[in-house]
């Protein structure tokens, strides 16, 4: 475990080095500034937007590093030929692998984090700015939405980590861990789109059972955002917050230990 | 040197260009946006499909685009047409179902599609959502309460409502008490007066403001009118022939002018209402 640990400390300060992390934060502290701008026009929900928007920058910042640093932390290795050195030293390659997931989870933690404490100051100000009697938040709430923002970063830190595994490729990588995270957002829609029958159209049974299939297979990501929740202060039970968090964490095991079994099996060029 | 001097004038040319480019580019999208008038709105179903985690944030979207819509309509002193309407509706609906607990597209569809589209059947589709969700909110069942009882005048219904306000957190005790009255079917102009008072405290969009004045005006003057007939009535035991009966038995000083600009009248069933029917009569057009 200290061998995967010493990777992931690696990958992680070579992650916060790069000069794209600045970009993508110079664009969420920009967002934060225009998110006082835009809530001015709306009437009374102003801090419900200023939610809407504050905690879509921490998202949508975190899936930017993830997708545009991230994905390039695995390749790099197999680019510029560092691998033969890891892969020489007494670690094993599963160890390798774990250890550049744990490292991405951290740059994950760290953006999701920082961005996440400057999410409240937009907040704040738009709240003293004006608070509508009968709107409903909750700071607790809040940081709740924060913390499953970063849930759902940790599981595409998962998924890239899997793909990695399977191509050396960094825009394949890419391409399909942005489309994976796509499927996973939209699986429930579906889902429920299909059996609320409010469309009145016979659905084929090969359709129904595909995205029952796809609903197994790819990660639920509705169930990790709770913006809605943060933005009206609306409750989440422990019992919700207990069941996401073990979805989480054995759904993120299985990617990760699926993607060890097909790295053992790599060739490097 | 002869190199720089080219592209120093190539530079300042385009630049020009751009500046004569832009300005008719502006112009064009004008005209454009006008014959696209409003845009593209998704079903419920896909849309929220499609917004993948930022449904709070195209909830806002939509409802921001709509507003905005009406707003110019409004700085260029335009009606809006049925379709317009419809959209405006259409768009405060999906913003909803994206986002369920969204009170602005809730607060302008109901208001607005109420008393300025005269949709009062749209608007109460749309409160009836918001009463679903926003559980703790008073003012949705009381602004229910107020279009049953005003514009479809289900007292009934409209009381049931009030009690609904009433038992929420923050309301006030006019709820009760508005509930109560209404169960009474006289006093009809009163509890709008009284309504409509209250409403006009929670309402900061000006033209709104002009809006509910001008009908509580219009109401205290029609009260003050029936009053009067009131008082005649029981005077001398029979209804008057006019309202200038009122006048000549010192009952009322004069008539008062309808702020809708109409003239009030007694009608073949001897109540007193106004030629406008309290729609503001355009003399413009």
């Amino acid at each position: 475990m200290m061998r995967a640990w010493a990777v992931a400390l690696i990958t992680f300060k070579e992650g916060i080095k790069n000069r794209v992390i600045f970009g993508i934060f110079i664009i969420a502290l920009l967002l934060f500034a225009a998110t006082t701008l835009i809530t001015t026009l709306f009437m009374r929900d102003i801090v419900k937007v200023a939610v809407d928007l504050s905690l879509s920058t921490v998202s949508f910042a975190g899936l930017l590093t993830l997708f545009f640093v991230g994905v390039n932390l695995f390749s790099k290795d197999i680019d510029k030929r560092t691998i033969y050195m890891v892969i020489s030293r007494p670690i094993s390659r599963s160890q390798y692998l774990v250890g550049k997931f744990l490292g991405l989870l951290l740059l994950a933690l760290t953006v999701g984090f920082l961005l996440g404490a400057l999410s409240a100051l937009p907040v704040i100000m738009s709240k003293r700015f004006y608070y509508y009697t009968e709107a409903r938040f909750a700071w607790d709430v809040f940081f709740i939405a924060v913390v499953y923002i970063f849930i759902k970063l940790a599981i595409v830190s998962s998924i890239i980590t899997f793909f990695a595994s399977l191509t050396s490729n960094s825009f394949m990588t890419l391409v399909l861990a942005m489309v994976t995270y796509l499927i996973g957002e939209s699986t429930e829609g579906v889902r429920s789109l299909l059996t609320s029958g409010i469309e009145a159209q016979t659905v084929s049974p090969l359709l129904s059972s595909l995205v029952n299939i796809a609903y197994y297979v790819f990660p639920n990501m509705s169930a990790f955002d709770l913006k809605t929740q943060a933005a009206h202060g609306l409750p989440v039970s422990l019992a919700y917050m207990s069941w996401t968090a073990l979805y989480a964490l054995v759904y993120i095991t299985a990617v990760v230990a699926a993607g060890t079994l097909f790295f053992r099996r790599r060739e490097f060029p | 040197m002869r190199a720089l001097l080219i592209a120093i004038l190539v530079l300042a040319l385009a630049l020009a260009a751009n500046a004569v480019a832009i300005t008719k580019v502006s112009r064009e999208r004008d005209a454009l946006k006008k014959e696209e008038g409003t845009g593209l709105l998704f079903p419920s179903s896909i849309a929220k499909i499609i917004a993948l985690e930022f449904k709070g944030l195209v909830a806002d979207a939509l409802f921001s685009r709509a507003q905005t819509f009406y707003g110019g309509k409004l700085m260029r002193k335009e009606d809006l047409s049925e379709e317009e309407w419809s959209w405006i509706y259409k768009s405060a609906d999906t913003a909803t179902d994206l986002d369920p607990y969204f009170l602005d597209p809730y607060y302008f569809g109901a208001v607005n599609l109420a008393w300025e589209a005269n949709r009062v059947k749209e608007a109460n589709t749309l409160l009836e959502k918001a009463l679903r969700y926003r559980t703790w909110d008073w003012t949705i069942p009381f602004y229910l309460g107020f279009n049953h009882f005003y514009f479809l005048q289900d007292n009934e219904k409209a009381s049931e409502y009030l009690m609904e306000a009433s038992r929420r957190p923050g309301s006030s005790s006019l709820m009760v008490d508005l509930a109560v009255k209404l169960s009474y079917k006289v006093k009809r102009t009163e509890n709008a007066i009284i309504f409509l008072e209250n409403i006009l405290k929670r309402t900061d969009d000006e033209k709104l403001r002009r809006e509910y004045e001008t009908r509580i005006l219009a109401l205290k003057r029609l009260l003050y009118l029936e009053n009067g007939v009131a008082f005649y009535r029981e005077k001398f035991g029979k209804k008057p022939k006019g309202l200038e009966e009122l006048i000549q038995r010192k009952i009322i000083n004069e008539i008062p002018a309808d702020p809708y600009g109409g003239a009030f009248h007694l009608d073949a069933q001897g109540r007193v209402s106004s030629t406008s029917n309290f729609m503001t009569i355009y003399t413009h057009k």
